[in-house]
């Protein structure tokens, strides 16, 4: 099965798949938020070997920047933001949710059967060399799609404005109440209960 | 001609945005934004109107920057009404933002770049691009929804359109993905040329079949949603209403109209070939579908509705399903004129629809001042005695709403509907007339609480702001009201030379 690899590629490849199902298991086990994202973390930087073992040294950097980097730290962002022990002590979910999490799990596991009993797996096409290198992709980058490359400097411009309004908007504006009191007292009622429900939510966030 | 001057449109925008945002940041005097934003659109605006004087982009610089950006003369056509749509709302924005005490820079730098995004999705003929658009149009749309963020209705309105928002974008996302799977390209031209080949084989490879239908589903779920298509608007009503009132008009203008135009393009050019646009196999009858849906559905909600600018909410989800039977009518069983009639009837809508429904949300915005807006139709009881002057112009849009001759609302679904009996779809315009008269009820119910009801004792009475740049708004859009209503003509020749350059 494993004939035609290298013994120094199955070693590697064997700690990265080690490495990886373990931080898988251990993201959905642990009971602790924060022990939870630092096994996402090996995860995902386990993966990123298994990138650079396919020869796709760009993937790999970009799953490090963006997962590792961005996505993880966000996740403990929110964990340290709410509180590492604001985990609720039972589990909420009923016979309802693990029925549908039980039947989508088994339909994932027949799938991955399926895919891997198809004959085409084993005759998929090979890359060529230099395909997903980072001259490769900086090449294109630069001549071919230069245009979105560009372009994509307004999302940016645009997230950073968006987000600093925003927060500029939380400032109290000494003049809102008057405003707030004006509002119609035959509102549709599920809106009424969703307003309800945010001022809760913002005055059990001012407790935390 | 330079690729400087062909996209200049975009260049003026960009500066326009970047420089007010600075005007704001080292200005210590409060400094008049809403009259730069209005510059800035209006000379963007003026820049597209004098490249399709021209003659529009020629061939040799237009292919300097396609796919990506496809300079004809269909793009050239909405970056005037978009531009149209964003100096609107900037007037009233300079009036609204602030007697409500939101008078923050930002907003117009947002609005800028937010219609800049929209700009780009117009034009866009590869799904990276219009991609990019989508989300530089819709954060910025976010980020002015829930701009009023001590506001629980304003903080929920933009969570729920974030939110959902992002899903639809990642659905659409994913869409475009398979599409690639299955076609090896992400121009809009490129998919189309391999859907229609024959070399594809749609009878050899029934799982490339099934992947192309299920990545245009999903496609056009991100479409509807943008449009505000039912069963996809959930989030329209609590989105405009909780907005201050300024990007409710961006929102129901600028950004329908950038999605309509991008759900033309993908669907009459991406999916235009035999098959995909095929009434058994493709597209159409689920569009044909949503728009039923939509006004239907829209327009019943909207006559149960106490809060006026909940019911236009509603009323701009009823409109884009008068805009999808032009979309229907646009395909119209391959018929070359049908096709042609019904993709400019779509234009000319949207160009009339701009100034209408901007002006509509300005006149909710005059009716109203700090602490006494006109929120219910109770509060505006009265008002056409006592103001003759903000009423006027409200009975304009209203009127224009309803589709009453002469206004401009009267032409724009005219066209609509007989394109799509010229197409073969008369059961659709005898739905869509049904439903124009449906929404005449809630129209004329405002006009009745103007002019035929007097307040009831005791209750809180709407005082009118006053505000040049809001004036100057109602002043533009009525005159620009009628002028289309008066005289379609000659943008009804423009819309139909922007249709037959979308291709």
């Amino acid at each position: 099965m494993f004939g035609h690899y290298d013994p120094l590629e199955l070693i590697f490849f064997s700690i990265c798949a080690v490495l990886a199902i373990g931080g898988a298991l251990g993201t959905i086990l642990f009971p602790n938020p924060i022990r939870g994202a630092m096994s996402l973390l090996f995860t995902i930087i386990a993966i990123a070997g298994m990138y650079l073992q396919l020869h796709a040294p760009f993937l790999a950097a970009i799953q490090l920047i963006v997962y590792a980097g961005a996505v993880v730290v966000l996740f403990l962002f929110v964990i340290m933001l709410i509180g590492p022990d604001s985990n609720p002590p039972h589990d909420g979910r009923g016979v309802v949710v693990r029925t549908i999490g039980a039947i989508a799990a088994s339909l994932f596991v027949l799938q991955t059967i399926l895919v891997l009993s198809h004959k085409a797996v084993g005759h998929l096409p090979v890359a060529q060399p230099g395909f997903g290198s980072v001259d490769a992709f900086g090449a294109l980058l630069f001549t071919d799609w230069l245009v979105p490359f560009e372009v994509s400097s307004f999302l940016l411009m645009v997230s950073i404005i968006g987000a600093v309004a925003v927060a500029r908007g939380k400032q109290p504006d000494p003049q809102a109440e008057p405003a707030k009191a004006d509002e119609p007292p035959a509102a549709p009622k599920e809106l009424g209960a969703a307003t309800k429900a945010l001022k809760v939510q913002t005055k059990t966030g001012a407790h935390a | 001609m330079s690729l400087w001057f062909a996209l200049s449109p975009l260049l003026i925008l960009s500066a326009g945005g970047l420089l007010l945002m600075l005007a704001d940041a080292f200005s210590e005097k409060h400094t008049d934004l809403a009259l730069g934003a209005f510059m800035t659109f209006a000379s963007a605006g003026i820049f597209a109107v004098a490249l399709w004087i021209m003659g529009g982009v020629p061939a040799e610089v237009a292919k300097l920057v396609a796919p990506w950006i496809v300079l004809d003369k269909f793009t050239l056509f909405f970056m005037a009404t978009l531009c149209l749509g964003g100096a609107l709302s900037s007037l009233l924005a300079g009036g609204y933002l602030p007697e409500h005490g939101l008078d923050r820079g930002e907003f117009y730098a947002l609005m800028i770049l937010s219609a800049i995004g929209g700009v780009l999705l117009v034009a866009a003929g590869d799904f990276l691009a219009l991609f990019i658009g989508l989300e530089t149009m819709s954060i910025g749309v976010y980020a002015m929804t829930s701009f009023r963020r001590t506001n629980p209705r304003s903080a929920e309105g933009g969570m729920k359109y974030y939110l959902l928002g992002s899903f639809a974008a990642a659905i659409m996302l994913y869409g475009f993905a398979l599409m690639y799977g299955a076609t090896g390209t992400t121009a809009l031209a490129g998919i189309r040329d391999a859907l229609a080949s024959g070399s594809f084989g749609y009878a050899r490879d029934p799982s490339r079949l099934t992947t192309v239908i299920i990545a245009m589903a999903m496609i056009l779920v991100g479409l509807a949603f943008k449009i505000s298509a039912v069963p996809f608007h959930m989030w329209t009503p609590d989105a405009y209403q909780g907005a201050p009132t300024p990007a409710t008009a961006f929102m129901s203008v600028v950004v329908k109209a950038a999605a309509v135009a991008t759900a033309m393009r993908v669907l009459l050019v991406a999916f235009g070939d035999k098959f995909s646009s095929s009434w058994g196999a493709g597209w159409p009858p689920v569009v044909a579908g949503l728009a039923v849906a939509t006004m239907v559905v829209a327009n019943l909600i909207a006559i149960r509705q106490e809060n006026v600018k909940r019911m236009l909410a509603y009323s701009s989800i009823a409109h884009a399903g008068y805009l999808l039977i032009g979309l229907v009518a646009a395909w119209g069983h391959g018929d070359p004129s049908a096709s042609r009639n019904g993709k400019a009837a779509i234009l000319f809508y949207l160009l009339q629809y701009t100034v209408t429904q901007a002006g509509a949300f300005g006149a909710l915005i005059l009716c109203g001042s700090k602490g006494k807006e006109a929120v219910s139709y109770e509060d505006l009881a009265g008002l056409g005695r006592r103001n003759p002057a903000v009423a006027l112009p409200f009975t304009l849009f209203l009127l224009s709403l309803a589709g009453i001759p002469p206004m401009s609302g009267f032409f724009g679904k005219l066209f609509i509907f007989q394109s799509a009996i010229e197409g073969g779809f008369t059961w659709l315009a005898v739905i869509g007339l049904l439903n124009s008269v449906l929404a005449a009820f809630y129209y004329l119910r405002v006009l009745v609480f103007l002019y035929m009801k007097e307040p009831q004792p005791g209750a809180v009475e709407a005082v009118p702001m006053k505000s040049g740049y809001v004036t100057a708004a109602m002043v533009l859009a009525s005159a620009l009201v009628l002028y289309f209503g008066l005289m379609p003509g000659r943008s009804l020749d423009m819309a139909i030379s922007a249709a037959q350059s979308l291709m």
